[in-house]
């Protein structure tokens, strides 16, 4: 009678138990997927250019609000990214040396090799496109191999 | 033993220890003593009695009440979190942040709207619990000062729904900033009717104290931000502390000591006997005296399991209740803070608009008089009322709910018929369009309501001659009138205040 | 007291209970919001219609076009649009054939007002935050400015440009709204850019305005500023009551144009990378304005009142005679000089308001193009010499008998112009009433007294009675 009774109160209690634990978990769950921004604030991170035919074969455009460089070379267009890859400055650019970083001395070849300095990769290249428009479309937000130019 | 195989030997027990050493015990406990020793072995459980008398466990005794206060605080307080992590507190980005809130913000809406709907609940179950606590008379010796600490909990909810309901921004918000800090400057009605604003301006100084300003803007909106993040959840959660202890130290829950059983001997052992303001005595439990388990002399039962049991239910209760209400309705967001246009008519929340109907007689009176003069008053009744009998009844017998009932009739007519009064024929002012604004304050409906309860009360006293009587029909007929005035001012009244018997009946505007 | 064996008892099963429910409400949150979601469902589609138009070499990018929230966010104008979420296809010319949400923007509108620069909102007005169509339309919900229907979005292209130098058919009803605004003589009372009568509100940020800014107790139908508009345009009166505003006559299509004019008067400040030239041509032409027109600054301030001038018009909401100031009887009697004045100054106390720079905004030269306007009916005649002024008892008995009857005893004038008004009095030459009195006003109520029996010991009478309501100084001491 007694062993019955203790038995039957701990089926009812460890589903009582159990069902609050599992909702309090399936809440939290729900509450950790907050924090994590579902649309990233801010203007996106893919720039038309204009018309193509505006950057001549040989030139370097810096874009500011895009964090890159566009290069038009012999092969055709490729942009890199301006964002050192160790903590995120903003590399300079010279057409003999390359990049090369203010903040702790990594430095990278034109292609964007690192050569020198904590850098832990090459500068990426970013994917050109042509957008529906017929603008010059860079992602900023989407890498391509080294050596990906871009054929208008 | 090697020191590298005891090093090995220790890390493989080191959970196991981890465990031991986190809960002190073990395990889960089995006998009376180990369970009392769960109990106040733990931080979170120490704050419970060891033992819990079985009238608190009862549930048309406290209805659970209070731990439904506890529990929406606590799911406020993490759902306010949640959204602190989105909300942003300027005048500039906070309607948009709200907005995001509801749009994009992953549970984000959800959360908002539980956030909103516990608040509500919060607010009901405050003032339930306190008619609750008034009317079995669980304010009296030693229980006055926690009533005063629970009052205080009452203004602090109220506070942080006010502070809380204006951070989105809105309308609703924008406007009713506006309107409270007016009524925080309204003394000025006095003392510009007695001529001496010029020195004693303390209406403009509690409205720049609010605002940091002149007018509602950027300032007004941290200061807020800050009361309803910070200052104000520190504060209840500090008083909801002292609130615990003090009914612990206080005996627990309050009880009719004349309805138990005299104690006997129990299969021929002594049973320790305590004192109706002690639940347990903590030394007969640990030194395993007490006879039988759950048959305690006093009716009462280990708090592990049976009163954590109780809690559960009613955390998981109001979880759910407010999880439902946050599911089917979404937490109100009206249009854009527009300086240039008041909402019309301009509500504030269900629990504010019986004192916004009492305002739009007289702001001073309405908005801070009344409310001062109703919270002195309750502050008052553990201090008039010391008969001790009738603790932990209902009304404290069948005279009591006689009287509950007259009142509760009384209160009802004399306000329904004041109101309707009001409506229908219109007050001084209509009368007599050039009386001066002390007589407006001095008398007004709401005053007169004031007056006719106050005396209600003093009639009972002198019918009955018990002042437990008479602080029963005073306590009635205010709730009668809190509950007719936020009735009107939640349903009856239209753009421009104006009377309308429904919602529907409402002009475009 | 008998104990129930397990005390706890109902507590558990009270936790079991609600804690399904509440597991039953999470996880219908999570269906709601992470499944259920529209916007989900088109980007699906817009998959798979994107795989469909793709060439081989874009197909594998189409496969894995991600679902997922998009929005422009445009700082510059305070926007962050999520329409692109659903409509996800607007700027791809390829989707022209699809149906909506998918389909293209019409009219490749785009190609110029990038969405990336430009976001929604900023032309279509609604609640870019929201992820589903009613919220983004947002006429039902808490939100001022509504979706505008396609047939008015043409209204906000006024913030960015000068609808009249917009190429012909980009923006049809907003160029003839404003057009028809001048034609329709609207300035008579309402002020625009500080211009205007004052009968009327101003109108200068009128398309700012929310639907509760506006009386909408007789409001029928969708509660939003452009319903207003139109049937307010339909019928004044019966939308504001006691309105003066008289029921313009308008053809549909006619109110439709004047109501996107309405929509598109917005002052706001929109950053300068957002202007067309000629917006800014617009802005430079209010502070540097061309030479004024004379017919059209009648036409946009006299004509509601005065209509053509020829005639003195009955004006059954003013409840009096307006006059008829381009009446050759009229014109020939006035010089250039009283004319100005009596423009600038209006007839204070009357429904003529002043129109100097500091009342109705005209400048000079507008007061003066005006008044060559008004002189092209008739050359000044060389007016007979006014008569001495005569008894003011003779003229008192005389005035009441024949002129209070339209002029007022007390000279106010309650359907005629009144002549107590201390502007006429101070404009009016003794010369150009004695004459008014002997010739009478062709073509209007006013009878020649001349031909009535009236010689000029009366005219003299009359005129010194009239006279006695003279301020001091002006040309009423001659």
């Amino acid at each position: 009678m007694h062993e019955q009774e203790t038995k039957r109160r701990d089926v009812l209690g460890l589903a009582a138990l159990w069902s609050f634990v599992s909702a309090i978990g399936v809440a939290l769950a729900g509450v950790a997927r907050l924090p994590k921004p579902a649309v990233l604030p801010g203007p996106l991170r893919v720039f038309k250019l204009g018309d193509p035919a505006q950057f001549a074969v040989g030139s370097v455009a810096r874009i500011d609000e895009g964090n890159f460089f566009l290069f038009r070379g012999e092969r055709g267009f490729h942009a890199i990214s301006s964002v050192c890859t160790h903590l995120g400055c903003i590399v300079a650019h010279t057409e003999d040396e390359g990049f090369s970083c203010p903040c702790h001395g990594s430095r990278f070849t034109a292609d964007g090799a690192v050569i020198a300095g904590p850098a832990p990769s090459a500068l990426p290249w970013l994917e050109l496109a042509l957008a529906p428009d017929g603008q010059l479309q860079v992602n900023a937000e989407s890498h391509v191999p080294k050596g990906a130019y871009f054929q208008v | 033993m090697p020191p590298t195989k005891e090093f090995l030997e220790n890390l493989k027990k080191t959970p196991e220890r981890l465990r031991e050493s986190a809960l002190r015990v073990g395990k889960l406990p089995e006998t009376d003593r180990e369970r009392s020793q769960s109990t106040f072995h733990n931080l979170f459980l120490h704050v419970q009695s060891v033992r819990t008398h079985r009238n608190s466990l009862r549930f048309a005794y406290t209805f659970g009440l209070g731990l439904i206060l506890t529990a929406s605080f606590v799911v406020l307080t993490i759902t306010g979190i949640l959204v602190m992590v989105y909300y942003k507190p300027s005048t500039d980005l906070a309607y948009q942040s709200v907005k995001d809130i509801h749009f994009v913000v992953p549970a984000g809406r959800f959360i908002r709207n539980i956030h909103r709907w516990a608040a509500h609940v919060m607010v009901v179950a405050v003032f339930l619990h306190m008619a609750r606590v008034f009317y079995t008379g669980s304010y009296k010796k030693p229980r006055e000062f926690n009533w005063l600490v629970g009052l205080a909990l009452l203004v602090l909810t109220l506070a942080l729904s006010f502070t809380g309901y204006l951070l989105p921004w809105d309308q609703l918000a924008f406007w009713a900033v506006t309107i409270g800090a007016n009524i925080a400057s309204s003394p000025r009605e006095v003392t510009e009717a007695l001529g001496i604003t010029r020195w004693f301006d303390i209406g403009a100084f509690q409205k720049q104290l609010l605002l940091g300003a002149n007018h509602v803007g950027q300032e007004a909106l941290i200061r807020f931000y800050v009361l309803h993040v910070a200052v104000l959840p520190l504060l209840t959660a500090i008083l909801m502390g002292v609130h615990f202890w003090r009914v612990r130290k206080d005996g627990g829950l309050s009880r009719d000591v004349t309805a138990e059983p005299p104690p006997a001997l129990i299969r021929g052992r002594e049973v320790q006997v305590f004192p109706p303001t002690k639940t347990y005595g903590l030394m007969a439990v640990v030194r395993g005296r007490t006879p039988v388990v759950g048959r305690a002399p006093e009716g009462s039962v280990p708090s592990w399991p049976h009163l954590l049991w109780a809690e559960l239910a009613v955390f998981a209760f109001t979880i759910a209740l407010t999880l439902a209400l946050g599911y089917w309705f979404d937490a109100p967001l009206k249009e854009m803070a527009n300086p240039a246009i008041p909402e019309n008519p301009a509500k504030a929340p269900w629990y504010f608009l019986g004192l916004q109907e009492l305002v739009s007689y007289s702001a001073f009176m309405g908005g801070v008089a009344i409310p001062m003069i109703v919270l002195i008053g309750l502050g008052l009744i553990p201090y008039l009322d010391r008969d001790p009998r009738g603790v932990g009844k209902w009304f404290g017998g069948p005279e009591g709910r006689r009287i509950f009932w007259v009142s509760l009739v009384v209160g009802l007519i004399s306000v329904v018929a004041l109101l309707a009064f009001t409506v229908q024929f219109g007050w001084l002012r209509n009368w007599f369009p050039s009386i001066a604004q002390l007589a407006i304050i001095a008398l007004n409906p709401g005053t007169v309501i004031v007056a006719i309860y106050v005396a209600w009360s003093l009639w009972t006293l002198h019918r009955t001659g018990s002042i437990r009587m008479s602080a029963i029909a005073l306590f009635t007929c205010f709730l009668a009138g809190f509950i007719v005035l936020t009735a009107m001012g939640s349903v009856f009244r239209g753009p421009n205040w104006q009377f309308y018997w429904w919602p529907s009946q409402w002009p475009v505007h | 007291m008998k104990l129930s064996p397990d005390p706890s008892r109902i507590f558990k099963w009270a936790t079991l209970a609600f804690s399904a429910i509440s597991l039953a409400f999470l996880v219908a949150a999570a269906i709601r919001e992470n499944i259920a979601a529209d916007w989900r469902d088109h980007q699906l589609a817009y998959r798979t219609i994107l795989e469909s138009k793709a060439n081989d070499a874009g197909r594998a990018a189409a496969r894995t076009f991600p679902i997922e929230i998009r929005q422009v966010s445009v700082p510059a104008l305070g926007a962050v649009d999520r329409c692109v979420t659903c409509h996800a296809g607007i700027d791809d010319p390829r989707m022209a054939d699809q149906a909506n949400p998918h389909k293209t923007h019409p009219k490749r509108l785009l190609e110029i007002h990038r969405v990336e620069k430009f976001g929604c909102t900023i032309c279509h007005q609604g609640q870019g935050a929201a992820l589903n169509f009613d919220e983004a339309k947002a006429e039902n919900f808490y939100w001022d400015y509504p979706l505008l229907p396609a047939s008015l979005t043409e209204a906000t292209c006024n913030s960015c440009h000068d609808p009249r130098a917009l190429p012909d058919g980009s923006a049809p009803k907003l160029a003839w709204g404003l057009r028809l605004f001048a034609e329709k003589g609207c300035g008579g009372c309402h002020k625009l850019g500080g211009k205007g009568g004052s009968l009327g509100p101003a109108l200068d940020n009128v398309g700012l305005k929310t639907k509760h800014e506006f009386v909408r107790a007789h409001l029928k139908g969708s509660q939003t500023t452009w319903n207003w508009h139109e049937r307010h345009f339909r019928d004044p009166g019966g939308l504001v009551p006691g309105s003066l505003m008289p029921a313009p006559a308008l053809t549909p299509a006619e109110t439709e144009a004047l109501t996107v004019y309405m929509l598109s008067l917005r002052r706001g400040e929109i950053h300068s990378d957002y202007l067309a030239p000629d917006k800014i041509e617009e802005k430079y032409a209010r502070l540097h304005p061309p030479p004024a027109d004379g017919e059209a600054l009648y036409q946009r301030f006299c004509s509601a009142c005065h209509d053509t001038g020829m005639h003195a018009r009955w004006d059954r909401k003013f409840a009096r005679f307006v006059p008829a100031i381009r009446n050759r009887a009229y014109i020939e009697t006035e010089d250039d000089e009283c004319l100005a004045e009596n423009i600038r100054e209006g007839r204070p106390g009357t429904r003529m308001p002043g129109w100097g720079q500091k009342a109705g905004g005209l400048s000079e030269g507008e007061v003066d193009a005006l008044v060559a306007y008004l002189r092209r009916s008739a050359p000044p005649m060389e007016l007979p010499p006014a008569p001495q002024r005569g008894s003011i008892a003779r003229g008192g008995e005389l005035f009441n008998r024949q002129c209070a009857g339209c002029h007022g005893v007390d000279g106010k004038g309650p359907i005629a112009p009144a002549l107590a008004n201390p502007v006429f009095q101070r404009a009016a030459t003794d010369a150009f009433i004695a004459q008014t009195i002997r010739a009478g006003r062709d073509r209007t109520p006013m009878p020649a007294f001349g031909r009535a029996g009236f010689g000029d010991g009366e005219i003299a009478d009359v005129l010194a009675y009239v006279r006695q309501w003279a301020p001091a100084g002006g040309r009423s001491t001659q």
